[in-house]
């Protein structure tokens, strides 16, 4: 089959003899994004993971406070450096899997450099808390569309290099580059409908549990089709051209790509278990979680055994160890993630560090060590030289998993306690641990471990960016080579036989291809996703339940801007010890008008659904402005600047009414009059702050926190009615 | 799918070090050997996806997809059973002679637990701050006796900000610091807030 194209097997049914040469300046640069962003990435990672032991590590800077940079964290591990990785690896590897150059120079560059600008900006933007808050796609609206202008420029690049291509068949490779690129533009599309009520501000359309599900397909998916699919993809082709043996099963290849495309889009559900999403969403999230761990791990069985006859080379050769070792974490990832996926199991880690430690065996240790080792592959090859160091190599592997592996024990260990202390019962039916910070305190130890195996890490990467540097000094880069294919001929002057099984007809309809992989991710989709925007069980519609008031809608504002979602649920789960500390289950009438929603992942800090009335005004106002002067051991920041900034309610009125439009029942009245009933509630809440003494502030009822104080005041309480 | 046979078309030759079927594959020089899916493997998915069918069939098409509130209503009748119990035992063992004695008795320990859980809402001389002055004679609940005293630190006034404390201190830490509160009358602290309540005295 191969002959005919290729002209060192001068095959029977010549096509035209074609000259080309592959853009690798184009690799270049993505290669140089993936170093640096990759560095920052990591040191926000860190700064962050540091403030959980000591607060007083954002320097009393809003724009440096744990809320608003844990967003900036993710978003730059994964689109930053994990995208960066991704784009380089695909431009090199499709050039060549494919033999032609990219379809257009332009179109890379556009690229490239919308990229960063999207990178650039998400930077200057989070940190003022210009967020979303629905994880990994915090971005506000102008940013997702400037995504998905620069998604499309890639799509169509990758389409047209596939179009031009001089090979007839797609390796497997290519296959999952075809569903990431499908699947992210699909998922990131529906999750980032919005409402714009300001230049840079808007509401999601879905509220509440439909928020959330739809943000969860989103975000599972996100780690799906954005760190596994292109992930696989640079593995076929990195390992075996690493190890220069073939791959382990063609087969396999087959099956567990569709398996796995078709099953993960439905695991999303798994991140809302014992909530009060309807169960059979639950259930679904859960045994699609099951079937995904054989899936996962025929990408692990494929790429490990790729190297059986070269396994002496993981002694050797640096390269090899990091594909060995990112293959390896791959694994153990989608065996964990199926456990966590067990509601049982879920019930204990959920709302855990457990998960923030699952997260990074993957990103660590599959994204990460993945894209070390096919860098120290790329960049003496387009430097045309040799690695500077391979000791260098060997000491960054050996800190890069010993970190991982501190990382990710240190935070089992971490979550498996919260999680037990959290449930923990006495015989007269009580909480074993009803100080909510005794279970802080006690993982803080931990933290400052898990802040040594970043470390680690961080000093592993910046070793190799010395030895990458020293390698590109050394090298040059020389004039690309010329390559020579011949031209592809219309499939139907193929003989039958030639073409071989249905699935390798398929491979050389690489639309078709993309087409089925359409229908194999939206299946899933379809069925978890249109009943929760239609089915009456998702959208209760609880005339009870009353919408924010304005001051309350502003203060929810300030909730999501500051990032307090990112150590506080709202979600109380039917668990007995939920009940003992928190109240009653949420329900899903609840966050009926919720947008974006805030049930949250993790509770660093206690659940806040029902703190509404358990504490006074007073008791809200110190502590914002300083957690410790009330619960002395507290790890919450400082927020001292709510109580001198004011309340933006100048466009309150807009607010509410794109939340009318939304749906919520808002009266034109208090659309109208949404700004004098703002200031009238507040100048309440004021007044009870000035009564107890001790508050000398003339402008009080203007201030941010006032506001905020509405809000929380107001979870659990439902406006009144309970 | 290309079958294992050693006459299959597309099996280019031999790997010369495994000795597996190579095929006619090449892309960039990377070839595909022509392995069954592993028999372990195939069997741990086909295990999942029978386990996935059963547990959806029992559970979501068979079942009500009540499992899990259920559960939780049944564990959450037996915990209130267990509090109404304690409440009626707490209710019947109060006597109000024999309690302020022994709080009164046991008031110095109470000192460390009033700085650490109390002071932040009532000041550190009990002069009063987000909660009411605690020196006065003045009282919202209750005569300023030991009983109404510890009973408003157990159960809290949850809907005016003062924490129940029953579910996290021990009977004995209750009574030593409503013991430290009570030893705090008309110790007249600077500051001191206006009284609230009904005055006893
Ligand atoms: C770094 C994590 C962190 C962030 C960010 C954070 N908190 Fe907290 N929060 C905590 C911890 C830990 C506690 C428990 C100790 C305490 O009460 O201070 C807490 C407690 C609270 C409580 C008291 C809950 C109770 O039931 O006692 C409230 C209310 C609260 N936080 C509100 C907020 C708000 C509003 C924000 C955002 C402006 C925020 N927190 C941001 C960690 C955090
Ligand atoms: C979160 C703030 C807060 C904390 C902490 C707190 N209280 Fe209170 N406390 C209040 C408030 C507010 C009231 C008034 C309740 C009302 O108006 O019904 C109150 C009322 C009281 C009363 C009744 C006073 C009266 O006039 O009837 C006593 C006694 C009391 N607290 C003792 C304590 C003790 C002892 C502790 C520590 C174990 C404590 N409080 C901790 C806020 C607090």
């Amino acid at each position: 089959m191969i002959a005919e194209h290729n002209v060192t097997h001068a095959g029977s049914d010549p096509g035209e003899l074609e000259e080309f040469t592959y853009d690798d300046q184009i690799v270049r640069y993505f290669a140089y994004a993936t170093i640096g962003w990759g560095l920052i990435a990591f040191l926000v990672g860190l700064l962050i993971a540091l403030q959980l032991g000591l607060w007083q590590l954002n320097f009393g800077l809003p724009w440096l406070t744990f809320g608003r940079l844990r967003p900036l964290h993710t978003n730059a591990a994964i689109f930053a450096f994990a995208g960066n990785a991704i784009f380089m690896g695909v431009y090199h590897s499709s050039q060549r899997l494919l033999k032609t150059r990219m379809f257009s120079d332009v179109l890379s560059r556009m690229h490239f450099w919308g990229w960063q600008l999207i990178i650039v900006s998400a930077a200057i933007m989070l940190p003022l808390g210009i967020t979303q808050s629905k994880e990994y796609a915090e971005l506000e609206w102008p940013i997702d569309i400037a995504i998905t202008v620069v998604w499309v420029i890639f799509a169509v690049n990758f389409f047209g290099t596939i179009w031009k291509r001089r090979e007839r068949h797609i390796y497997v490779a290519i296959w999952f580059y075809i569903a990431t690129i499908v699947t992210v533009a699909v998922l990131h599309i529906v999750n980032s409908i919005e409402l714009p009520y300001s230049f840079l501000r808007s509401y999601p359309v879905y509220a509440g549990v439909q928020d959330g599900l739809v943000q969860w397909w989103y975000g599972h998916n996100a780690v799906a089709f954005f760190l596994t699919t292109p992930f696989l993809g640079l593995m076929y082709y990195y390992i075996p051209k690493a190890a220069n043996r073939p791959v382990y099963s063609y087969r396999l290849s087959i099956v567990h790509f569709w398996a796995l495309i078709f099953i993960y889009i439905w695991a999303g559900p798994h991140h809302l278990l014992n909530t009060a999403m309807p169960e059979w969403a639950q259930t679904l999230g859960m045994i699609f979680s099951l079937m995904l761990w054989a899936p996962s791990w025929g990408g692990m069985i494929n790429g490990l055994l790729t190297l059986r006859g070269a396994w002496q080379r993981l002694r050797t050769e640096p390269i090899i160890k990091f594909l060995v070792g990112a293959v390896t974490f791959y694994g153990m990832s989608t065996f964990e993630g199926p456990l966590l996926s067990i509601k049982a199991v879920n019930s204990l880690s959920h709302y855990t560090d457990w998960t923030i430690g699952h997260v990074h065996g993957g990103t660590l240790g599959w994204n990460g060590l993945l894209t070390f080792g096919i860098l120290y592959y790329l960049v003496p090859k387009l430097w045309n030289t040799e690695l500077y160091s391979k000791k260098l190599a060997n000491v960054h592997f050996w800190l890069g998993i010993t970190g991982t592996g501190v990382y990710m024990i240190s935070l089992w260990v971490a979550g498996i306690t919260q999680g037990l202390m959290w449930r923990g019962l006495t015989a007269e039916g009580k909480l074993m641990y009803p100080d909510f910070m005794e279970t802080v305190t006690r993982i803080i130890p931990l933290y400052w471990v898990r802040a040594l195996g970043g470390t680690m890490f961080i000093i592993g990467f910046c070793i190799m960016v010395y030895n990458l540097y020293k390698t590109m000094q050394s090298g040059r880069i020389s004039e690309p080579q010329k390559h020579k294919a011949r031209r592809l001929v219309s499939v139907t002057t193929l003989n039958a036989s030639e073409l071989g099984s249905k699935h390798r007809l398929l491979e050389g309809l690489p639309m078709v291809f993309t087409v089925l992989s359409v229908i194999a991710i939206l299946v899933g989709s379809v069925i978890e996703i249109i009943p929760a925007l239609v089915v009456q069980e998702f959208v209760p519609n609880d005339k009870k339940i009353k919408p924010y008031t304005a001051l309350e809608l502003a203060g929810r504002d300030i909730y999501v801007r500051e990032g307090c979602y990112t150590c506080h649920s709202q979600q109380i789960r039917p668990m007995v010890s939920e009940t003992l500390r928190y109240g009653k289950p949420s329900t899903i009438a609840e966050s009926q008008y919720d947008r974006p929603f805030q049930w949250g992942s993790k509770r660093t800090g206690p659940d806040l659904a029902r703190v509404g009335g358990k504490y006074p005004d007073m008791w809200h106002y110190r502590h914002m402005i300083n957690p410790r002067e009330i619960v002395p051991q507290s790890i919450m920041p400082n927020y001292p600047w709510l109580a001198t900034a004011n309340t933006d309610l100048d466009v309150i009125s807009r607010k509410l009414q794109v939340m009318q439009t939304l749906g919520v029942p808002y009266s034109n009245d208090e659309v109208k009059q949404a700004k004098a009933d703002a200031l009238r509630q507040a100048e309440k809440i004021a007044a009870g702050l000035r009564a107890e003494g001790g508050v000398n502030d003339a402008e009080l009822e203007q201030r941010e926190l006032v506001a905020l104080i509405a809000y929380l005041q107001r979870l659990g309480k439902n406006g009144g009615v309970e | 799918m290309a079958d294992n046979t050693p006459h299959d078309p597309h099996v280019r030759r031999m790997d010369e070090i495994l000795n597996e079927p190579v095929l006619d594959h090449e892309y960039d020089g990377i070839e595909e050997l022509d392995n069954p899916l592993p028999g372990w493997w195939l069997m741990t998915f086909y295990g999942a996806i029978a386990f996935a069918v059963v547990y959806f069939t029992v559970h979501s098409i068979i079942g009500d997809n009540r499992l899990a509130e259920r559960d939780y209503q049944q564990q959450w009748a037996a915990i209130e059973a267990q509090q109404a119990e304690q409440l009626a035992a707490q209710k019947a063992g109060l006597d109000p002679e024999a309690l302020a004695a022994e709080v009164v008795s046991m008031a110095a320990a109470g000192k460390p637990i009033y700085d650490s859980r109390c002071a932040a809402c009532h000041g550190g001389a009990g002069e009063g701050l987000i909660g009411p002055n605690l020196t006065d004679d003045s009282w919202i609940h209750g005569d300023g006796t030991a009983v109404p005293v510890y009973e408003v630190i157990r159960d809290g006034v949850n809907a005016n900000g003062m924490p129940p404390w029953g579910a996290l201190l021990s009977e004995d830490e209750l009574k030593q610091v409503t013991g430290y509160v009570l030893s705090l009358q008309g110790s007249n602290p600077p500051n001191a807030k206006a009284p609230q309540g009904n005055k006893v005295n």
